[in-house]
């Protein structure tokens, strides 16, 4: 046995590799550890290569959105919202316009054909999350191939979002009332190009990856979740529904017309990393299934936005002829909508699970809070239980079949 | 179509929660601290076993000043789907929290997801959660002062505005008119300095240029030649203006 030697702690934790007796040792993997994902931190406690106490320290990329939504305009909030979940920002937008459009109570009102863009952006958002997760949950465990595989996909995905709202990465699409503009030309083609290109795409990434040995290896039995355990650590989405509880917002809570599209909510009942990674493939084909469905919806030319300029911009090329479009015009953009007081909860089921929006007015043209409600920060927590008894190596393996995201864990 | 946009009573609204429009997205209760632990107990009981989220606003003005707003989620049974069990629901609990007292009654015995959530809610409100077992910051850091998502709580921190600072690192803060001053000042007039000096050259070069025409044409003479080149470099010099060559 070496003389223990315990450092100064910091901030209550210890920061150093420190030797200790009984062969226990504590140390900190992260913040700036290229397989956690993002700025995590985890204090591990281990004795020889089994953990023992795992407490992860997040904030480091606390931004403060929620207090900056707070002094935007109600429109202007979406490009910060945006920005916390950064893997499928129209998800973020999405949520909360939703919640903003029932405290207008305009809700009922939404142009059909802005509700199927915004499940079609919805279901890429979760195809293209899911290839980054997949993607860097290869790379986690030696699989590079796949990663270039995947980021392709997915950089097909973001070249449909860059043609229809100017950006690949926050395109600030979705509007009040509808979106920012209607599909440009030529979108639906390229759309078809990604849906020709998926299940080839796929089916080559699960020939590599799913049936791998040393993938199934490292990730069969590795982070086991019960479903009690599941529901007590408030998990959603793939995670929980690895654990066999199959609750989906889509399905429990329909938004944006979810319950006209036919799919299925994939679960396993294993509730290990394996199952996450299988749940999460599967979701994949399911989103593909009803964005084809909107897909043949998409042809039909309709409105795409609400025609009520107190809060939806007037057509541009109106502005320079109608007095009453510039008036509107330049009202909206000096000092917006006004939006009822009140307060509203508003899920979805984003690519990590329920994302949810707690959105009080107080009848100005501010919000007066934004709360969210971050799938990742609760599928993360869960790390402190699972880990306990597995090897250090594995940590690696649990955290990227959590799938965090740290603007959103943080904010 | 007409507007369905109503404006609000009055500027803005004290308490949003007791005008709320009617929004069926889940059954709403008020409770007071001391009430929280059974009522989450007994809708725990009741079978709302998913605590969803836990998070804090805050009313100035208003008494209570806090709220702390759990949402709770009632799930389909395990191994089940949603259409065999019927829909699941979602109820709100909205426990108001006095400015002087914060503090409420902790629900990590009840669920032990709601760790993170009080923390956070600590860390940026100040309400402290009693029996929690590990009451410390979270998102800031563990010397933060102040509780950032409080509205007194200045947009960009109090750091901020008790440090002082130059008024040429930010344009903002300089005020429309005012002087410049400092290193601002000292780059305007090597600036200036730099301006005077081409001139002088030039000056000088076209006053050779002029002595020279004036000796060639008797004309000229009077007019170019009666001037000083330095007089010409004391004029003052509209750095702005493009016709300075004279």
């Amino acid at each position: 046995m070496s003389t223990s030697v315990v450092p100064e702690t910091a901030g209550g934790y210890h920061v150093d590799v420190v030797e200790s007796d009984n062969n226990r040792m504590v140390l900190s993997m992260g913040p700036q550890h290229p397989s956690t994902h993002g700025v995590l931190q985890i204090v591990t406690e281990i004795e020889g290569e089994v953990v023992t106490k795992a407490s992860p320290e997040i904030g480091y990329l606390h931004t403060g959105i929620e207090k900056s939504a707070e002094n935007l305009f109600w429109s202007q909030a979406s490009t910060v919202i945006e920005r916390m979940d950064y893997l499928s920002p129209l998800t973020n937008a999405l949520c909360y316009y939703l919640a903003v459009e029932k405290l207008l109570g305009i809700d009922a009102q939404i142009p059909e054909r802005a509700n199927q863009v915004r499940v079609l952006t919805s279901e890429l958002s979760r195809i293209a999350s899911h290839c980054v997760w997949l993607g860097t949950g290869g790379i986690d465990l030696g699989a590079l191939t796949a990663f270039f595989y995947c980021f392709d996909l997915r950089e097909r995905i973001l070249d449909l979002f860059e043609s229809a709202g100017g950006a690949r990465m926050h395109p600030n699409y979705i509007r009040v009332g509808g979106l920012a503009q209607d599909l440009p030309a030529g979108f639906l083609e390229q759309l078809d190009g990604v849906i020709a290109m998926y299940e080839p795409r796929m089916r080559d990434v699960r020939r590599l990856l799913q049936k791998n040995p040393i993938l199934q290896d490292r990730m069969i039995d590795v982070g086991i979740i019960a479903p009690e355990e599941a529901v007590a650590w408030s998990l959603t989405g793939p995670v929980l529904r690895a654990t066999g509880i199959a609750y989906d917002v889509r399905k429990a809570f329909p938004y944006s017309g979810y319950d006209r599209y036919e799919f299925d909510t994939p679960t396993r009942t294993e509730g290990d990393a394996y199952a996450r990674f299988l749940v999460r493939l599967d979701e994949m084909d399911e989103s593909m299934r009803i964005i084809r469905q909107v897909r043949k919806a998409l042809a039909e030319p309709g409105p795409w936005q609400l025609t009520d300029t107190k809060f939806a911009p007037p057509p541009k090329e109106t502005i320079a002829l109608s007095m009453e479009a510039l008036i509107h015009h330049f009202k909206l953009v000096s000092e917006s909508f006004r939006v009822p007081p009140g307060d509203v909860y508003q899920a979805v089921e984003g690519p990590r699970g329920e994302l949810g929006y707690y959105v009080v007015s107080n009848g100005d043209n501010r919000p007066w809070r934004v709360r969210t409600r971050p799938p990742s920060l609760y599928n993360l927590q869960v790390l402190k239980k699972i880990a306990l008894g597995e090897l250090i190596a594995d940590m690696v393996v649990m955290i990227g079949s959590l799938d965090p995201v740290f603007g959103e864990v943080d904010r | 179509m007409p507007s369905s946009q109503t404006p609000p009573a009055g500027a803005t609204a004290l308490d949003p929660t007791a005008v709320r429009p009617d929004i069926a997205d889940a059954r709403v209760m008020r409770i007071v601290p001391a009430e929280l632990q059974a009522t989450l107990r007994r809708l725990q009981s009741d079978g709302f076993s998913m605590l969803l989220d836990i998070g804090g606003v805050d009313y100035p003005g208003r008494e209570p000043r806090f709220d702390v707003v759990y949402h709770l989620l009632k799930l389909p049974q395990a191994e089940a789907t949603i259409g065999e069990v019927g829909q699941p629901q979602r109820v709100r609990v909205l426990c108001g929290v006095p400015e002087d007292a914060p503090a409420v009654p902790t629900a990590v015995g009840l669920w032990p997801s709601a760790d993170w959530a009080e923390r956070e809610i600590f860390d940026l409100f100040g309400i402290s959660f009693t029996g929690h077992p590990d009451m410390r910051r979270i998102q800031m850091p563990d010397d933060w002062e102040g509780h950032p998502l409080r509205k007194d709580y200045p947009l960009r921190g109090t750091a901020r505005e008790r440090t002082p600072r130059p008024s040429f690192a930010l344009k903002s803060n300089v005020a429309a008119g005012t002087p410049a001053s400092g290193r601002t000042a000292m780059a305007l007039q090597k600036q200036i300095a730099q301006a005077r000096a081409r001139f002088d050259t030039h000056a000088a070069a076209d006053g050779v240029a002029a002595a020279q025409s004036g000796a060639n044409s008797a004309g000229a003479a009077t007019t170019a030649g009666e001037a000083e080149p330095n007089e010409l470099a004391e004029r003052p010099v509209n750095l702005k203006s493009k016709d300075n060559t004279l």
